[in-house]
């Protein structure tokens, strides 16, 4: 990939210092002892903390993506080609709003933590990856690199809440693996820019995804469905 | 040719083509937009076909797909409706929609595809507008022409906000009635907001647009609020001050440019020195830069003997001491004891090298000529080993006291001649050759007798004779600028001493030692070598060594002598008395060059009568 780093420099800049100050008002999530029964930090709050954290890292993941289109396969179709091949499409998630309703609370919260534990390692090797590039577009892995960051910490986020709303569940270990490696790594310039952009098309999608469930989840636990 | 065929064809192909749309349908249809309201339903939209033909084209139809891998390949199903939207619409409604997974719709006219387009439905989400826009009053200001209102609305009603399915964010806007200008306020998260500073006597519009908060689109604006504040009071009011800044920045700027021109153009020079005082060029009085440029140091030590202030400068130490340091580069010459004995001693040590070494040293103003110098090393260093044992001492005469030493100029020329009595210019003369002088005895001697003859004239700037102004500490003499020694000698002492002294002391700035005074009194009859030294002084000055002096000092002299005429002695003072070899006594007549510093070198004048003559 040709990548020019130069215009990047200044957003990337721009993100970095905007990214700081936002995390200013997020602060690490106050880890209450594990079995603690009583937390100082109350649900309310924690919610409140994931849902900032969900939606920040959407907003990370759909402006690399829109970067990335821009960049490298615009006008290629490549939409079009995208087939639903996310490999979090084993995952039963619910695809709309009725779905959601359906779906338990616990449910719904082993759920979310499902999805973002199968992101773990997609992201670490995207990292890698794009920080390996030759010309490594500053914008793309700087993004990349935050996504990787917060996710790890909603993951924290959510495994606290679930322990706190459902103390009974066990650690479940479900989610889904992630073998697009060796797609990233191909030769040829096309199949791997595809590769790239289905990664991050899937990832703007399972954000969102995560963003949607998570205020669902909120106004049903916290408000009572009543926001 | 050939391009021209080519845009010809091509003209024709474009017309053809235009023509042939004409004829059948013009447009393409084309979807124009998708949008689920409330991410549960969508929509999309297309042109209408434009038919200008007489064929009849056929319905257009919608075809969409889901491209979910788990439902197997794809298959292109048609739209469920094409009403509830409106024409040219296809409607999807909840079970037909899932949210996060892509579609593909495509628009089918006579068989064939016209448009297709991908996309996912969270990407198309545009909300309804807001409904049930109104305001409340806050507050109305004192002054009774401002006020705060609140402006509330609800959230569109398709878009489930308890459940927390959707989160909207809002943009109002708002403007007077007459203006054109929307004023936009930041997105907020509420369905309400307060408007401040609003003019009473104004009427406002207000609306306000919402959108998904993670997207980038915009729903429609909703209806337009009209904002009609009460009136409290019936008189018109003031329209605002506003402060007149502009007005103060030009008459600033104004002012400053004024005066800045006043400054710089005003012939005041007062005012212009102030502003940019002018930077001194460094000179000297009375010496033109070129002098020293050109070298002539010659008429530089006269400009600056002039300069009396000079003088003392001059002699200070520090140009003497380091020339003298110089001279001195045996520390046994330091050891050295009395003045006399520097003056008089023959010091060997004093080597040849210490004549050329003040070339260069523009601050001495003295008869040490820097050409005779080098001559004189010259001279010396040619003429190496006899004439060094020869004329040791007349060397170290000459080096350092080179305009006192008269020993050797004045006994020498007239050691064998008896020349004319008024030989003024004949030491002038001998001074002027100083390097034959220095070669050898006798040959100095024959050259000096030689030159007595010479033209008297050529030695003017050169002076032989020097005032001794000041013994340094070193033990060396410092001397005052050199005038011109109009010193004639008599040779002969025919005449009678005290005539020939009254005759010839023309003391007008002559200051005898003693010897010299003790020439004139005791007149001998017989000459000798070494108290020949009869000069016969003019009108000027008169430089007279010590050693002349001493070397007089033994001719059998009275004590008591008639002193010399009183003359007026510019310079110096005549001799009143020679009382030993100890003193003399000054006439302390009026100076007609006061300004002349008086120093006392000589040593042998009481510091009493010195003190009298003294200014």
């Amino acid at each position: 990939m040709n990548i020019e780093a130069s215009p990047w420099k200044g957003s990337l800049l721009l993100l970095l210092v905007s990214n700081l100050l936002l995390w200013q008002s997020v602060t690490p999530l106050p880890v209450c002892p594990g079995g603690a029964v009583r937390c100082q930090v109350t649900l309310r709050d924690l919610f409140d903390r994931a849902v900032v954290l969900s939606h920040y890292i959407h907003n990370l993941s759909s402006e690399m993506f829109s970067e990335f289109d821009k960049r490298y396969t615009q006008g290629r179709g490549f939409i079009s080609k995208a087939l639903n091949s996310c490999h979090t499409s084993s995952l039963a998630t619910p695809e709309d709003k009725e779905q959601a309703q359906q779906i338990s609370q616990k449910d719904f919260l082993s759920l979310i933590v499902s999805i973002l534990r199968s992101w773990n390692e997609p992201l670490y090797h995207l990292v890698t990856e794009v920080r390996g590039m030759q010309e490594a577009p500053e914008a793309i892995l700087s993004k990349a690199i935050e996504i990787e960051e917060q996710s790890k910490r909603l993951l924290e986020g959510m495994e606290l809440i679930l322990s706190q709303v459902h103390p009974e569940t066990r650690e479940n270990a479900v989610y889904s693996v992630w073998s697009g490696l060796p797609s990233l790594q191909m030769a040829d310039e096309e199949s791997r820019l595809f590769a790239y952009y289905n990664l991050l098309h899937c990832l703007r999608r399972d954000s969102h995804k995560i963003d949607n469930y998570l205020k669902l989840l909120k106004c049903r636990i916290v408000h009572d469905n009543n926001c | 040719m050939d391009l021209w065929q080519l845009l010809l064809t091509l003209a024709l192909a474009g017309s053809s083509d235009a023509f042939s749309g004409r004829e059948n349908s013009s447009k393409k249809p084309k979807f124009t937009k998708c949008r689920s309201p409330e991410l549960e339903t969508f929509s999309c939209h297309w042109t209408d076909a434009v038919h200008h033909g007489l064929k009849n084209p056929g319905p257009i139809q919608l075809f969409y797909t889901r491209r979910n891998a788990q439902e197997g390949t794809q298959e292109w199903k048609e739209c469920p409706d094409y009403v509830s939207a409106g024409e040219n619409s296809c409607y999807f409604n909840s079970s037909f929609t899932s949210i996060w997974i892509p579609y593909c719709i495509k628009l089918t006219s006579n068989g064939g595809t016209v448009d297709e387009k991908c996309f996912s439905v969270n990407q198309i989400v545009q909300p309804d507008p807001p409904i049930a826009l109104n305001w409340t009053l806050l507050n109305i200001s004192l002054t009774g022409v401002h006020a705060d209102i609140q402006v509330r609305w609800e959230a569109p009603p398709n878009a489930d906000i308890q459940k927390g399915w959707m989160v909207l964010e809002y943009e109002l806007q708002y403007k007077e009635v007459n203006e054109t200008q929307w004023k936009m306020m930041d997105p907020i998260l509420s369905t309400s907001v307060p408007l401040y500073s609003l003019r009473v006597d104004k009427e406002y519009e207000v609306r306000v647009r919402s959108k998904q908060r993670k997207s980038e689109n915009y729903g429609e604006f909703s209806e337009v609020l009209y904002v009609k504040l009460p009136q409290m009071s019936q008189f018109t009011c003031e329209e605002d001050f506003y402060f007149p800044w502009l007005l103060i920045i030009i008459f600033g700027i104004s002012g400053l440019t004024v005066m800045l021109f006043v400054f710089l153009f005003s012939k005041q020079q007062r005012i212009k020195m102030l502003i940019l005082p002018p930077v001194p060029v460094p000179k000297i009085k009375g010496i033109d830069p070129d002098l020293l440029k050109e070298g002539k140091l010659e008429e530089v030590n006269t400009i600056l003997a002039i300069h009396d202030s000079c003088k003392p400068e001059f002699h200070s130490d520090d140009s003497w001491v380091e020339f003298i340091e110089l001279d001195i580069e045996d520390p046994d010459e330091k050891t050295e004891g009395s003045d006399t004995d520097r003056l008089l001693s023959s010091d060997h040590e004093k080597s040849h090298s210490n004549l050329g070494v003040k070339d260069g040293d523009s601050g001495r103003t003295s008869c040490y000529e820097p050409d005779m110098l080098e001559t004189d090393f010259n001279a010396s260093d040619i003429h190496d080993g006899t004439s060094q044992v020869v004329q040791p001492q007349r060397l170290k005469g000459e080096a350092d006291l080179l305009c006192l030493d008269q020993k050797n100029q004045n006994n020498s020329p007239y050691h064998d001649a008896c020349p004319a009595i008024h030989q003024p210019s004949v030491i002038q003369a001998e001074k002027n050759k100083p390097q034959p002088l220095l070669t050898d005895g006798a040959e100095s001697t024959h050259q000096a007798a030689h030159i007595q003859l010479s033209n008297p004239s050529s030695l003017a700037n050169i002076d032989f004779y020097a005032q001794v102004s000041d013994i340094t500490p070193a033990g060396s003499v410092v001397l005052s600028p050199g005038q011109k020694n109009k010193a004639g000698v008599s040779q002969c002492d025919m005449h009678p001493e005290v005539s020939l002294c009254q005759a010839n002391f023309i003391m007008d700035n002559a200051y005898f030692c003693e010897a010299d005074a003790k020439k004139c009194i005791p007149v001998a009859p017989h000459i000798k070598v070494e108290s020949h030294t009869e000069p016969s002084f003019n009108q000027e000055d008169i430089y007279i060594t010590t050693e002349s002096l001493t070397t007089t000092s033994g001719r059998p002299g009275t004590a008591e002598h008639v002193p010399g005429s009183e003359m007026p002695v510019p310079d110096y003072t005549s001799i009143h008395i020679v009382q030993s070899p100890q003193g003399l006594i000054l006439n302390a007549t009026a100076l007609p060059l006061p300004d002349k510093e008086f120093l006392s070198s000589c040593g042998y004048v009481s510091t009493d009568q010195l003190n009298k003559i003294m200014p």
